[in-house]
């Protein structure tokens, strides 16, 4: 028997690969303004510039976090049941 | 037809499935999660600066350090000399004019490449990225470097030359 579960997926084939591209952009942008951080932080740590430092850590942090989030809306893997 | 309590298939059979479907599913869910992990290493690596910036903070120059003799750079001449400390640092020392002396830093604030002092310029060049210093305080004059060259205070006493730490930075 099917539920309302299986229903909508059936009748929305494309929606969880939407969703998936959704989220391994934003992932991407993520990751993309962390690498922009840790250079920037790499150029000014070398004169010593604590503040510039520490502000991009708490940012990559805030982003690193937002990306874990992010990973609880990745949709359930595609399985089929194990017929004996 | 479903079944009612089904086996879950296992992992080493889901991670290779048949259909291409599910296979592109899985990477991508593997690509997400991979992308997660690759955010946490980032945000780590930019902990561990901060890290070091506040555990580790760079010592200044102590002392006189005594380079050569005068006589042994001509005017519009540099020589390059190492300091030994913390780590070896390579730096440059210019023979401007009769008595006025320079020290900086070898590696240009941009990617590190040595810098060199330029006679018929009479400017520092960095050759990598045609990056280009004033010979007299390491200000930027041209290219890609973001800051100044890091200089150091020259004293001469009885025909030898000394550097030290300068008083102010980047000051001549």
């Amino acid at each position: 028997m099917s539920d309302f579960r299986a229903s909508q997926n059936k009748a929305h084939p494309n929606k969880t690969s939407t969703i998936m591209t959704g989220i391994i952009l934003l992932l991407i942008l993520f990751v993309s303004m962390q690498i922009w951080f840790l250079f920037g932080a790499l150029n000014n740590a070398l004169e010593e510039n604590l503040y510039f430092a520490l502000t991009t850590f708490i940012g990559s942090l805030l982003l690193a976090l937002a990306s874990f989030w992010l990973l609880r809306y990745l949709p359930d893997p595609i399985r089929t049941v194990w017929k004996k | 037809m479903e079944q009612k309590n089904p086996e879950k298939i296992p992992n080493w059979k889901s991670d290779f499935p048949i259909s291409t479907e599910k296979a592109t599913h899985i990477s991508r869910r593997e690509f997400a999660k991979f992308l997660g992990l690759l955010s946490g290493v980032l945000a780590l690596s930019n902990g561990a600066i901060v890290i070091k910036a506040l555990a580790f903070p760079s010592k200044p120059l102590e002392g006189d350090h005594f380079v050569c003799n005068e006589d042994e750079v001509p005017v519009g001449k540099m020589i390059q000399f190492e300091i030994q400390g913390d780590m070896v640092i390579p730096y440059i020392l210019i023979h401007l004019q009769e008595n006025e002396w320079r020290a900086f830093e070898q590696k240009c604030t941009h990617l590190a490449c040595a810098v060199r002092y330029r006679e018929e310029e009479q400017k520092i060049e960095c050759p990598c990225h045609n990056g280009w210093f004033s010979a007299d305080t390491g200000e930027v004059l041209q290219g890609p470097p973001p800051r100044p060259l890091p200089q150091l205070e020259v004293v001469r006493k009885e025909g030898k030359v000394y550097v030290r730490q300068a008083e102010e930075p980047y000051a001549t």
